[in-house]
């Protein structure tokens, strides 16, 4: 079973697939997004020159939807001033100088094994270390993940989806984490279950990771918390990893259009935030670092990095070798959805898997022309709207009929645009037009 | 940092085709009935194609300095829009008509509307529909191949010789042998089983790139595995056009030829490969290109079979191509996950 529509990218995850998740040396200086995922911006609760220590809490936000922050390292505030966001331009981050005895922090640090038990833990135990821990959602839409494992009596979860599929070319940390983090990704998975007090559990993965199937498969049987939890795997196929793509594919189930996944019963989690959670729960240690992949070929030696939120792209371009004289493109995220970046002192988020650095040979770009209505954009999208029409309706300002055509509908996945012929930025008209259309409905100021 | 970023919204890669190189695989898949229009008609298939591909080239250049756009003679759609008309005319015609009828491909066909992807109407069918308003005669008049014919100027001769033996197409000759009463019935068979045979290889009177089966068959097929053309529309206008043949052949035997005749006649297989499949003027949508297709096949049926009109393949598709916005706006997608509730 799968979806219909996406596109079949060279996966290009080679380059960095063998290498395992290396911490990273201590940066001398950390900038904390205030803004990192979807809801309330977060309050700094730090002052310039304060003292912090490891884990501590630096800001946090009153709102249900949002997560808190924790400093890293040790060290001392230097700044709470703006910086580059791969996002928003320019955003209010805190600036940390840590300390001469810092150590790195490792990877993998409680070894989960087949034997975790999940029983010490209660459900509202679960909720409030995943609370206080600042866990979003890893794996690129960063919502707040204690709101989504919140238990809800009038719309009980009845799946539970594991996102092990990384569907974006060149992005392997995922793959990594499945095969060196195997229990504690399924102890993850395990905990929000229980939270939710629901047995369905799928943990979703691509074939082209047939050793990752393989490992989980064994990892099941061996584990007795992780008894029931069934493989599904995927057609190879971008955007796979996609939740509404991904819970037709496992459930053969619709997300309603406009809807969350909760509408349907179905809760989604990327392996990444399962592994978070596992951490959290397990050993109480909130949020600070994730493995990210640097690759690209325009990167010297590309590899998988356990690295702090906080620390410059730039950093982790140098620890990966560096940049290569040919390279034109960093890109925070993978080549599909992830954001170019010009400056390289963009810190990491807490939802940034992979810098991706492009050569002048990858990112042929070419000149706009003429649509010659050959429907390869609607073939290639998932969530089968008409991105050439609503590209064009919104050329040429007719955002009525852009929404006509379900603007509203579009992931943003950029199939259309890969697979265009003619070249047209179809994603980036589509995105523009949610904008104007915002702005029209005055959700957004001028 | 010595190097300079760029910065563009994503999604960061391309697949690595353009409409160039669309448009240059329909060229290749339009080469094996080239090489057998060669073979067949020689010299005249050279003049009347390199007429059409030159001046169709040549009027594209001109519109583009006129309108003061950039040159778009690189998407290659105009050396498309060439062999196709070159295709569909006979190899007697000489080759001011052909310049008159890529002029107003060209022109009226594309041009005017915009350029590539505005255009309504088939550019070649357009100028093919021209030409046979204004020189009706010279459309219908079908020299044997030169497998029958020795006296045809071979490719590179100096002089095309204008005499030559005319005949009926195929689809005629089977006509008039199922119309002789008078013939006993295996006789009748074995006839048609000759032209059949004939019809495969191309050796029969026709339009230039109409009369190879196996050449077009070999294109079109190459256009489907390399996935430059979707299999919806061929599949289509084959189908709908058997089922309208074998209906019409069902009720009276002896007057319809039988449907597989009809499928290996070329000008259905050049419809349902390269003209129909043109993706500017057909339909976006995969149930409207099932919707077209359907309705190119019958509609060829329809005038071949009720109208007796040889060529029913130019209307049916002008007159899809006329209907296919409306098709477009009857087949609008649904998301997948239903119609938001706004
Ligand atoms: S970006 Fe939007 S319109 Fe384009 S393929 Fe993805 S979902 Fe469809
Ligand atoms: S893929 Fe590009 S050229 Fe083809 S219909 Fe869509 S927008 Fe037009």
């Amino acid at each position: 079973m799968t979806f219909k529509g996406g596109v079949h990218p060279a996966d290009s995850k080679k380059l960095s697939s063998h290498c395992a998740i290396k911490p990273v040396p201590v940066p001398k200086q950390l900038s904390i997004m205030l803004s990192q995922h979807i809801g309330a911006i977060c309050t700094p609760l730090v002052n310039k020159k304060d003292a912090v220590t490891a884990g501590q809490l630096i800001a946090n936000a009153d709102a249900f939807v949002s997560a808190p922050l924790h400093s890293p390292v040790n060290g001392i505030v230097k700044d709470i001033a703006l910086c580059s966001h791969p996002v928003l331009g320019r955003a209010q981050a805190i600036i940390i100088e840590s300390s001469a005895e810092n150590q790195p922090k490792q990877p993998y640090p409680a070894r989960f094994d087949s034997t975790f038990d999940i029983a010490p833990f209660s459900a509202e135990q679960i909720f409030n270390a995943v609370r206080n821990a600042g866990i979003v959602g890893m794996g690129g839409a960063g919502f707040p993940t204690s709101v989504k494992i919140k238990a809800n009596p009038q719309a009980p979860i009845k799946d539970i989806i594991i996102n092990a599929c990384e569907c974006e070319p060149y992005i392997t940390c995922d793959y990594r984490m499945m095969i060196e983090w195997t229990y504690q990704i399924l102890a993850g998975a395990a905990l929000i279950g229980k939270t939710l007090n629901c047995g369905n559990i799928y943990i979703g993965i691509e074939c082209n990771k047939p050793d990752a199937i393989e490992i989980f498969e064994k990892a099941i049987k061996a584990a007795p918390f992780a008894v029931g939890m069934k493989i599904a795997p995927l057609h190879t196929k971008y955007p796979q990893g996609g939740e509404r793509q991904l819970i037709k594919a496992v459930l053969n189930k619709n997300v309603p259009t406009g809807g969350v996944p909760p509408m349907i019963g179905v809760l989604v989690s990327n392996v990444a935030t399962a592994a978070a959670i596992a951490e959290a729960v397990a050993m109480n240690s909130p949020l600070t670092h994730r493995a990210v992949t640097v690759s690209g070929h325009g990167i010297k030696n590309p590899g998988n990095f356990y690295a702090p939120i906080g620390m410059a792209v730039g950093e982790l371009i140098e620890l990966a070798g560096g940049l290569k004289d040919n390279a034109v493109k960093v890109i925070l995220g993978g080549p599909m959805m992830g954001f170019a970046v010009a400056d390289l002192s963009t810190p990491l988020t807490k939802t940034s898997g992979a810098v991706t650095v492009f050569t002048e040979n990858d990112i042929v770009k070419r000149k706009e022309t003429a649509c010659i209505r050959c429907g390869r954009c609607i073939a290639g999208c998932p969530i089968n709207i008409n991105p050439t029409k609503i590209a064009h309706a919104v050329k040429n300002n007719m955002l009525d009929i852009a929404q006509q055509y379900y603007l509203s509908a579009c992931i943003e996945c950029g199939c259309c645009t890969y697979i265009c012929p003619a070249d047209i930025e179809l994603t980036g008209y589509i995105k523009t037009g949610k904008i104007l259309v915002a702005r029209q409905k005055k959700l957004m100021p001028k | 940092m010595a190097q300079i970023l760029t910065v563009s919204p994503s999604p960061h890669i391309n697949k690595h085709h353009s409409t160039q190189s669309i448009m240059l695989d329909v060229v290749i898949g339009l080469v094996p009935a080239a090489i057998a229009s060669f073979v067949f008609f020689r010299m005249k298939a050279v003049v009347v194609l390199a007429s059409c591909i030159i001046s169709c080239m040549v009027f594209e250049v001109i519109c583009n300095c006129i309108r003061k756009k950039q040159n778009t003679l690189g998407d290659l759609s105009a050396v498309v829009t060439g062999i196709i008309l070159a295709f569909s005319l006979p190899p007697t015609i000489p080759f001011w008509a052909c310049i008159i009828g890529s002029g107003f491909a060209i022109v009226i066909g594309k041009m005017v509307f915009g350029g590539l992807g505005a255009n309504i109407f088939n550019p070649a069918m357009a100028g093919r529909c021209f030409l046979t308003a204004c020189f009706g005669g010279m459309m219908v008049s079908w020299t044997v191949p030169a497998t029958l014919d020795n006296n045809m100027p071979k490719v590179g001769a100096s002089s095309v010789a204008p005499a030559a033996i005319t005949q009926a197409t195929p689809l005629g000759l089977i006509k008039e042998a199922l119309k002789n009463k008078s013939a006993p019935q295996d006789e009748k068979i074995a006839a048609i089983r000759g032209i059949f045979k004939n019809m495969l290889i191309g050796s029969t009177a026709g339009c230039l790139g109409e009369t190879s089966t196996i050449a077009l068959l070999i294109g079109g097929i190459y256009l489907i595995i390399r996935k430059t053309i979707d299999w919806i529309i061929p599949v289509a206008v084959l189908g709908s056009a058997f089922i309208c043949a074998f209906i019409a052949c069902e009720l009276d035997p002896h007057h319809y030829v039988a449907p597989w005749l009809h499928l290996a006649s070329g000008g259905l297989l050049i419809c349902a490969f390269f003209i129909a499949t043109d993706p500017v003027t057909a339909p976006l949508t995969k149930k409207g290109m099932w919707i077209f297709g359907a309705g190119v096949g019958a509609l060829t049926m329809l005038i071949r079979l009720v109208g007796e009109y040889p060529e029913g393949i130019m209307f049916a598709v002008l007159l899809m191509n006329s209907v296919s916005p409306l098709i477009d706006r009857f087949t609008k997608l649904t998301p997948a996950g239903g119609k938001p509730n706004v």
